[in-house]
Parts: C-alpha cells; sequence; structure tokens
C-alpha cells in the first residue's frame, strides 16, 4: 500500500514537471491547438458549406484529433533526452511512474485539445449533435487510448532521426482499432440512429490492453 | 531443401495450368488466389514470427533474435505486398472494383503499414543496440492489433470476399482445396528457406 502510496507521488510530482515545464514553455501546446485549428478551419473553408455526410463529418474530426495528438504527443521525452536527465529521473521514481505521469499529461493535454476543438469544429461544420453524451464519452475513450499508445510511441521515437514524420507513422496502426469505433460512434451521436454499446466496450477494452501493453513494453526502453 | 521447394513449386505451377478446372463461377484467371493465399498466409506468419523474435530479442537480449526479427519483417513485408497487389486483382476480376476497403482488405493495408511503420522505425535509429530494444517494443505493440482484425473488424462491415470454408464445410472442389493447400505448405518453405539463409 506504501509503496503504492509513493508511486502515486512520483506520478503525481512528473505530472506537476511536465504541467511547469508546459507553461513555462507554451510551444508544443500552442502547436497542437494552431494544427487543430488550421486544420479544422481549413477542412470547412475548403469544402465551403456544403452539406456532409456524418460519416465524413466524424472522420475528418478523429483525423483532426490523431494528426494534432501527433504534433503534441511526439516530443513528451524530448527534454529529458535533450538534458540526458531521463536515468535521473529513473533513479528518482521508478519507470512506471514516469509512464503513467507522462501518460496522464499526454491525456490531459488531449482533454484540452479537444476541448478547444469539438465546439469549433461543430460550429464551423455546422453539425448538429443529437447524443452529446454518446459523444463526448467516445472522445474521452479515444483519447485514453491515443494517450497509452502515443506515450509509448514517443518513448519508442526518443532516439530516431527523424520523429516528427515518423511519430503518426507508427501510432496509426496501432491505434486503429480505436481509430474505426470511434468513428462510428461519433457518426450515431451526429444521427438520431440507435447506439451501439459493444462499439463502446471494443474501444474500452482496447484502452485496457493499450496501456497494460504500454506498462509491460516500457519496461524493456 | 531448396531442391525439394523447386520441385515443389515446378509441380503446383503445373497443376493449376493444367490439373485445376476453372473456378465455379469466377473463371479461369481467378486462378491468382494460388499466389494470393499463399502470399497472405506468408504475411501473416511473418508477422507473428518477427514477434516472436523480437519477445526473444527481449528476454534474452541476444542481438541474433533481433536479426532474425527484421529478417521476417523485411520478408513479410514483400509478400504482403505481392498478396495486397495480387487480392486487388482478384478483387477486379470478381467484384469490378480492385479496392472496396473490405474487412480484409483493411486487415492486410493495416499490416503493411506495420511493416512499414517497422522497417521505417528500424532505418530512423542508428545505434544498434537502441534500434533492437525499439523496434522489438514496436512488434510486439503492434501484434496487439490482431484481435481487433481478426474478430472485430469484420463484424463492424459487411464483407464481399469468399469465405470458402462456412457451416457447411468447405465450398471448392477437392483438386483446388489440394493445390491450394500445396501452394500454402511451398510458400511456407520458402520463407523458411529465406529465414535461414
Amino acid at each position: 500500500m506504501k509503496l503504492f502510496g509513493s508511486r502515486c507521488d512520483c506520478v503525481l510530482a512528473i505530472v506537476r514537471k511536465d504541467f511547469l515545464l508546459n507553461l513555462r514553455r507554451r510551444a508544443t501546446f500552442a502547436a497542437m491547438m494552431m494544427f487543430a485549428l488550421t486544420a479544422t478551419a481549413s477542412l470547412s473553408l475548403s469544402t465551403g458549406g456544403a452539406l456532409l455526410d456524418e460519416k465524413f463529418l466524424a472522420a475528418i474530426l478523429w483525423v483532426v484529433i490523431f494528426f494534432a495528438a501527433g504534433a503534441g504527443l511526439a516530443g513528451t521525452f524530448d527534454d529529458e533526452a535533450q538534458a540526458g536527465t531521463l536515468p535521473t529521473l529513473k533513479l528518482y521514481g521508478d519507470a512506471q511512474a514516469i509512464l503513467f505521469g507522462k501518460m496522464s499529461v499526454a491525456f490531459l493535454s488531449l482533454v484540452a485539445l479537444s476541448t478547444f476543438i469539438l465546439p469549433i469544429f461543430l460550429i464551423l461544420f455546422d453539425v448538429g449533435v443529437e447524443k452529446i453524451f454518446l459523444l463526448l464519452a467516445t472522445v474521452l475513450l479515444g483519447l485514453i487510448g491515443l494517450a497509452a499508445a502515443g506515450t509509448l510511441t514517443a518513448a519508442l521515437t526518443t532516439s530516431a532521426a527523424v520523429k516528427g514524420g515518423l511519430f503518426p507513422i507508427l501510432l496509426f496502426p496501432v491505434t486503429l482499432p480505436i481509430f474505426l469505433p470511434a468513428i462510428r460512434l461519433t457518426e450515431i451521436s451526429f444521427t438520431p440512429a440507435q447506439v451501439d454499446s459493444s462499439l463502446l466496450v471494443v474501444i474500452l477494452a482496447f484502452d485496457a490492453i493499450l496501456i497494460l501493453a504500454s506498462s509491460i513494453l516500457y519496461d524493456y526502453l | 531443401m531448396n531442391k525439394i521447394i523447386f520441385l515443389l513449386t515446378a509441380v503446383i505451377v503445373a497443376a493449376i495450368i493444367f490439373f485445376v478446372p476453372p473456378i465455379k463461377g469466377l473463371g479461369e484467371l481467378a486462378k491468382i488466389i494460388f499466389f494470393h493465399v499463399p502470399t497472405a498466409w506468408v504475411a501473416v506468419v511473418a508477422f507473428f514470427s518477427s514477434a516472436f523474435f523480437a519477445a526473444k530479442f527481449l528476454r534474452t537480449k541476444n542481438f541474433s533474435f533481433d536479426e532474425l526479427s527484421a529478417r521476417a519483417a523485411k520478408l513479410g513485408f514483400v509478400f504482403v505486398l505481392l498478396s495486397t497487389v495480387s487480392g486487388a486483382i482478384f478483387s477486379k476480376l470478381t467484384w469490378g472494383a480492385y479496392w472496396n476497403w473490405d474487412p480484409r482488405q483493411t486487415t492486410i493495408f493495416v499490416l503493411i503499414l506495420i511493416y512499414g511503420a517497422y522497417l521505417t522505425l528500424r532505418a530512423a535509429v542508428t545505434d544498434e543496440k537502441v534500434r533492437a530494444k525499439v523496434s522489438a517494443v514496436y512488434s510486439l505493440l503492434s501484434v496487439l492489433t490482431v484481435p481487433f482484425l481478426v474478430f472485430v473488424l469484420p463484424r463492424m462491415y459487411f464483407s464481399l470476399h469468399p469465405s470458402p470454408i462456412n457451416s457447411s464445410g468447405v465450398e471448392m472442389d477437392s483438386e483446388v482445396v489440394i493445390v491450394l493447400i500445396a501452394a500454402v505448405i511451398d510458400a511456407t518453405l520458402i520463407f523458411v528457406r529465406l529465414m535461414r539463409r
């Protein structure tokens, strides 16, 4: 119990450290937000107010979230990698505390991103939401998986020569099991169609699998 | 082993041309399945082989397992490309379109993406030790998509892909089944031989 408590303290300390660093140097966060805004605005502008199919709209929303998340999460371990402080950090807290601390920061960043871009998306594309709670649940569950897979992927690309382009290439195939059901559920939330709750279970199950796998595999890095 | 593979391949090619009747309702051109099915099978075998050797590397830190994992991925990438192209041709012959994101097509395309991502990751990391570690971890992470691709995806999307085995048994001529099984064994042997290179 004490061990769990001290590990939670480490996780919280890492969340606090990254939060303060992000506040001090807002470039990454701003880039993520601006990427989402630019992508959404350019798509809305280029479709010129045309009446778009709900499936297409749902796909656009998730593509924007995915690539904006990529812009924000790719550098999750960059500070430590550049300063060479990751081994020291591992001395303070164990690898699991670092992973879950980073994952929590990634999740919070993605929640902030979605809080920012979702209303803008709905306004710019003039989307009527029929089931707001389904939409919110889908986005939240999708973000959990993106944060889990994104954090491990960011750890993998830390030593890579071409981080920016590599991150979405690595992330997309492993998050596809979240991506496809999330698009379907988002589409349903825009229409009066019946909710397929099994898809929520699929996302939830895959979120759990990704968190567990990240936790196991991060120890080998 | 080379002689056995060469002989088996020659016998299978001769059987496809002279022995196997045109496939029911699909005609002579659809015999491309004798190439498509074995290459798709090897692509999947290579995927699991790569992950298996990746796990062995992470456990033992023996770099020969990393080499085997990378070799399986490279071979898998070639086989998955061959399978995708032959599958697209088969799709055009039978459904009238090269591509329509059928669940099976999605699965094979995800395999291309995973193999491509894995090989790109290896190319992007210069340090040998780090490269072996990160690519092994990615190989194992990507295996997690398999249950989704096999069990969930086919439930989400309607499939036009022929399903030769259903509740009433195998829906193919016995000659076709025999040659197809032989072709799958032959392709597997070719893969094993190339892994031992």
